[in-house]
């Protein structure tokens, strides 16, 4: 039990979890490919995206493709090292 | 739970390869390197160890101006086509431990155990037959360590695609070996001496050219397939740009 409530919360939820490990393997990626990706709507993925910046694990990045907007997010270092605990967690749970 | 998150991770590693244009692209590739292999040493009039070196110094240019054209065309396809329409992703850089891990691995896993092979039919059979035999075992070396590349990339980036590709490769691999095979082995060069390249030897780099040449032939063609079956599948499920009005 002491195990499942260490579990970081933030992290927990899935569709944030899916945003956290797809940014996992990149250096970053932007709107429209986690959009595509995770398969949320976009207001549900601004919302998580949103409260992924909050905890200080995804940082947004806005530059500009030719004239068009565009927004980039990537993990920080923060978000890299929760998501790595929260395997390790989520390994432990299961192994016991 | 961890399963989902590996074939999520996976899924964006894959990416880079969700359009078919890198493999189409390094077919193409390919088939140049193939081109210059098979054609030129035909068409060429000059002696043989100035053949080599041009056929050498040739695909040592291809390859340099080749892998900067492909990046190029890869940038410029992928800007118009693939980003509007699934977005866009920077690849994380690789470190020097990565490479080097990479390096330790290819060396240890793959080109050892073929050396060993080698050193192991030298003790076996005698340095002549071992060298006339070499337009068989040559492609099927190769295609080996192409099929093995190839299915460790499948894996890491769960592609299915790529681990049929390798075995594709192997496949090829030893059809060509057996295709030399079946057409006789070139005669053992007798007495070898260093620095002195008998006309034996001779066949029997051009014969191990020639495989090597249809193999990477048979390669390419079968990227170029594979990368038009994974486009024309990502263009049915992304016909449009993605627009904000959706």
């Amino acid at each position: 039990m002491k195990n499942l409530s260490s579990l970081d919360r933030v992290i927990h939820e899935p569709a944030r979890l899916t945003l956290v490990a797809l940014l996992s393997s990149v250096k970053s990626a932007d709107f429209l490919f986690l959009l595509k990706e995770s398969e949320l709507t976009k207001g549900n993925l601004s919302v998580h995206l949103t409260r992924l910046e909050e905890a200080g694990y995804v940082e947004a990045e806005k530059t500009f493709r030719g004239k068009i907007p565009h927004t980039e997010y990537r993990l920080t270092p923060k978000g890299k090292s929760a998501f790595e605990q929260y395997r390790k967690s989520l390994g432990s749970i299961f192994n016991k | 739970m961890n399963l989902q998150i590996d074939t999520t991770i996976k899924r964006t590693r894959a990416y880079w390869f969700v359009d078919g244009f890198t493999e189409m692209a390094t077919g193409g590739f390919f088939i140049l390197l193939a081109g210059i292999l098979l054609l030129r040493w035909n068409t060429s009039l000059t002696s043989s160890p100035s053949r080599f070196l041009s056929i050498a110094g040739e695909i040592s240019i291809a390859k340099f101006f080749g892998f900067l054209i492909i990046v190029l065309v890869l940038w410029w396809l992928k800007d118009r086509f693939t980003y509007p329409r699934t977005g866009f992703v920077r690849g994380n850089r690789i470190t020097t431990a990565q490479i080097l891990i990479l390096i330790r691995n290819i060396v240890l896993f793959l080109l050892l155990p073929i050396l060993g092979l080698l050193a192991l039919s030298l003790m076996i059979a005698s340095a002549g037959s071992v060298l006339s035999s070499m337009p068989v075992w040559f492609p099927i070396g190769v295609a080996l360590i192409w099929a093995v590349l190839c299915i460790w990339a499948g894996n890491w980036m769960g592609l299915r695609r790529f681990q049929i590709i390798g075995a594709l490769f192997l496949l090829a691999g030893i059809k060509v070996g057996i295709w030399q095979y079946v057409m006789g082995l070139p005669a053992s060069p007798e007495n070898m001496q260093a620095g002195i390249l008998q006309l034996a030897t001779v066949d029997i780099l051009y014969r191990s050219l020639t495989s090597l040449g249809l193999l990477v032939l048979i390669a390419g063609v079968i990227l170029i397939l594979s990368g038009f079956v994974t486009f024309l599948r990502y263009r049915k499920e992304n016909p449009t740009p993605y627009s904000e009005d959706v």
